[in-house]
């Protein structure tokens, strides 16, 4: 089980802020390696995920599910996949929440997260990655941080 | 004639030569009955564990039989981790051990060997009456010759001691049961394999122990001239044909980045007496766009994960690529593949680890050290490479080819490559060789170093000495855990050696390291290089596997 918890600080108003990650496609695109595909019925997505391990690069194909409540400004994310050689399945959940900041003004957007990988990858990366997962969300949020400061202007 | 002596004579007529192991009262008569006969050679080792290390080490270099023995009970016990080990490397070995005897339960020496060989997954035979002597050997030697795997002779005690009427019948060795041969590839599923790797336009050739054993070195690069292969190798068959032009090394956890990034674009994986194991394909990862041709000479292989070879072919390794090839000239195909100058351009550098560690004052890189040796220890020299930790330096650069190179890595313990690196050496009639080990695995059993010396081994050992279990001190500095928790001193090895009667320095800079192994290179002999080496440079599959990088 692979833990995350980061907090993104943004100059922006917290509904502009919102705005941008109610919309999936805003989201996903600042996944490093990920691309959603279709929408279901139910309403989820199919996305695939290519992530690097040490040289070694895994296609997940992945249904995510997104769940929004506008009024508390609160979002769950839920992602199950396997990866493209049938052996390894990948389980998250995130929960992002957007909040009014004081001081620096703006919004400020906690985010945990909850990543488990399992079957025959899970041996070769061990601890590995954990880090590979980290690398992953520091990345999201820097992109994130981005889209919503670009937002703000 | 006691039923001991004919045993004795049994191993001779089987062929052996030499014996390892530690005399006790269960075998002692067995072998001073070897001895009076003359032609056998017994080294006497200082464990029973490590005498079959020894043997395991013989029988991976000739692949016929190694010949371990040691005393009933206590001496068995001993054998656990080598046994295992041998028979995870499916090496030929026959012990010979003595039982306690058969009318006495409350013999202090008892042990039920049967069960114990059982769980070190390990043939059993008794000897359990005189006229069972001929067949109990004769079926110990087929077994491991035809199954490839350890088989323990266990001859109890009041049995040795009984009289054996041989009637003047000479013991018909195993040999008289069967010969092996080659087995030749169904005519069909080589029109299927031909036709994979006809459509192929990035094909790998991987090859394996079981291409080297066939000799299907020359039959294996003429098909990767015509198909524009890389030619890659398991961890077993390191080095192997490693003067080809488009040899990327080992396929696997020990694999470069520049090969790793080629196998992603291969479509055909040509895999030659290879297990294709869970290391070698990284469970498939490192191939994830490929077709498989597996050849070998079982009757079928399963690949990691439960997978099947797209095309399996039961056959010798050599005879199935010249099948494989003649076919393919005669359709007329020629492949580019990977043949290309934009390819050819980067395998130059593909071993560089180019990544810098602060080295501390007083120890040398871990990495330099592995260059400097490829380069000072002739190409006609062994090499035996050891486990833990500092594997993943050796294992990665060495890279020139020599008569024998041997990994270890069977049963994922250390302590294992230098008995077997001893009966190595003794397999090449004392040809000089060198091991390169870890300082936890090399103190295991430094007693041998001893027998080392006493039989004047031309082996050079090279201690890399980081004071630590290595492989722990990485995993839990990746925790972020006590790493210092896997720490242990050791002393100064170097003088330990000279201490035993060998050669020994400690080694401190690269340069004091160039110096002793020229040394040695001029006079080969039993000698130990401790070389303190720094902790701060991780090697690159713990670099990816514990700490997610990619260089």
């Amino acid at each position: 089980m692979i833990e995350v918890n980061e907090r993104i600080e943004v100059p922006s108003t917290p509904q502009i802020v919102w705005h941008l990650l109610s919309d999936p496609r805003a989201v996903v695109d600042c996944v490093p390696g990920a691309a959603l595909g279709d929408k279901l019925e139910d309403g989820s997505f199919e996305a695939t995920l290519t992530v690097k391990f040490g040289p070694a690069r895994v296609t997940f194909r992945a249904r995510i599910a997104l769940e929004l409540d506008a009024a508390a400004m609160t979002g769950h994310v839920t992602a199950r996949g396997r990866d493209n050689q049938g052996g390894t399945r990948i389980r998250a959940k995130m929960t992002f929440k957007v909040v009014e900041q004081a001081e620096p003004p703006g919004s400020a957007i906690p985010i945990e997260a909850r990543v488990e990988i399992s079957g025959r990858l899970a041996s070769l990366v061990e601890g590995g990655a954990a880090l590979v997962v980290k690398r992953m969300t520091g990345e999201f949020t820097e992109r994130l941080a981005t889209r919503c400061a670009a937002a703000t202007t | 004639m006691k039923v001991y002596q004919r045993l004795a004579g049994n191993f001779v007529a089987e062929g052996v030569t030499h014996v390892f192991g530690i005399m006790g009262d269960g075998n002692m008569y067995w072998m001073h009955e070897l001895d009076r006969l003359g032609g056998v050679k017994m080294l006497e080792v200082r464990h029973e564990g490590a005498g079959l290390g020894m043997a395991d080490g013989w029988a991976r270099v000739t692949r016929a039989p190694g010949i371990a023995t040691a005393t009933c009970g206590p001496g068995v016990t001993q054998l656990a981790t080598a046994l295992v080990t041998a028979a995870r490397a499916g090496s030929p070995l026959v012990a010979f051990c003595g039982e306690h005897p058969t009318n006495d339960d409350e013999y202090n020496q008892r042990l039920d060997q049967a069960r114990f060989a059982a769980g070190c997954e390990s043939g059993f035979i008794r000897v359990n009456t005189p006229d069972g002597a001929d067949d109990a050997v004769r079926k110990a030697f087929y077994l491991a010759r035809l199954e490839s795997r350890p088989v323990m002779l266990s001859a109890p005690m009041d049995v040795q001691q009984m009289a054996f009427d041989d009637g003047d019948e000479p013991y018909q060795p195993s040999s008289t049961l069967f010969s092996p041969r080659a087995v030749q590839p169904d005519p069909a599923a080589l029109q299927q394999a031909a036709d994979i790797i006809a459509g192929a336009r990035k094909p790998v050739i991987l090859v394996g122990r079981g291409a080297q054993w066939s000799g299907a070195g020359e039959a294996v690069l003429k098909l990767g001239d015509r198909i524009g292969a890389l030619i890659a190798t398991t961890l077993m068959a390191k080095t192997w044909l490693s003067e080809a032009e488009y040899h990327v090394g080992i396929s696997g956890t020990y694999g470069t980045r520049t090969a790793m990034q080629l196998f992603e674009e291969a479509d055909c994986v040509i895999a030659v007496g290879a297990s294709m194991n869970r290391y070698t394909t990284e469970h498939g990862y490192l191939y994830p766009n490929a077709r498989y041709v597996h050849l070998d000479s079982k009757p079928h292989l399963m690949m990691s994960g439960g997978r099947s070879a797209d095309c399996y072919l039961q056959t010798d390794a050599r005879a199935g690529v010249e099948a494989l090839e003649s076919l393919l000239a005669r359709r007329s195909v020629k492949l580019t593949g990977y043949r290309t100058p934009e390819v050819k351009k980067r395998l130059p550098y593909q071993f560089e680890d180019r990544t810098e560690f602060p080295i501390e004052p007083g120890s040398v890189d871990p990495r330099e050290i592995c260059l400097a040796l490829d380069e000072i220890v002739p190409a006609d020299f062994g090499l035996f490479t050891g486990s833990g930790a500092t594997a993943g330096f050796s294992n990665i650069l060495f890279r020139r080819r020599r008569p024998v190179v041997l990994a270890s890595h069977f049963f994922g313990c250390i302590g294992q490559m230098l008995p077997a690196a001893m009966g190595g050496v003794a397999a090449t009639g004392n040809k000089p060789a060198l091991l390169v080990d870890g300082d936890a695995s090399i103190m295991m059993h430094l007693a041998e170093f001893e027998t080392m010396v006493r039989y004047d081994m031309p082996l050079l050992v090279v201690c890399m000495n980081n004071q630590a279990l290595g492989s722990e001190y990485y995993k839990l500095d990746a925790h972020k855990m006590k790493a210092e928790l896997a720490t242990i001193p050791t002393p100064d090895l170097g003088a330990v050696a000279t201490a035993f009667g060998g050669r020994g320095r400690l080694v401190r800079s690269i340069g004091e390291l160039r110096a002793a192994a020229g040394e040695w290179v001029a006079r080969p002999g039993p000698m130990m290089l401790d070389v303190r080496i720094s902790r701060s440079v991780v090697t690159l599959p713990y670099r990816r596997i514990h700490y997610g990088r990619d260089e």
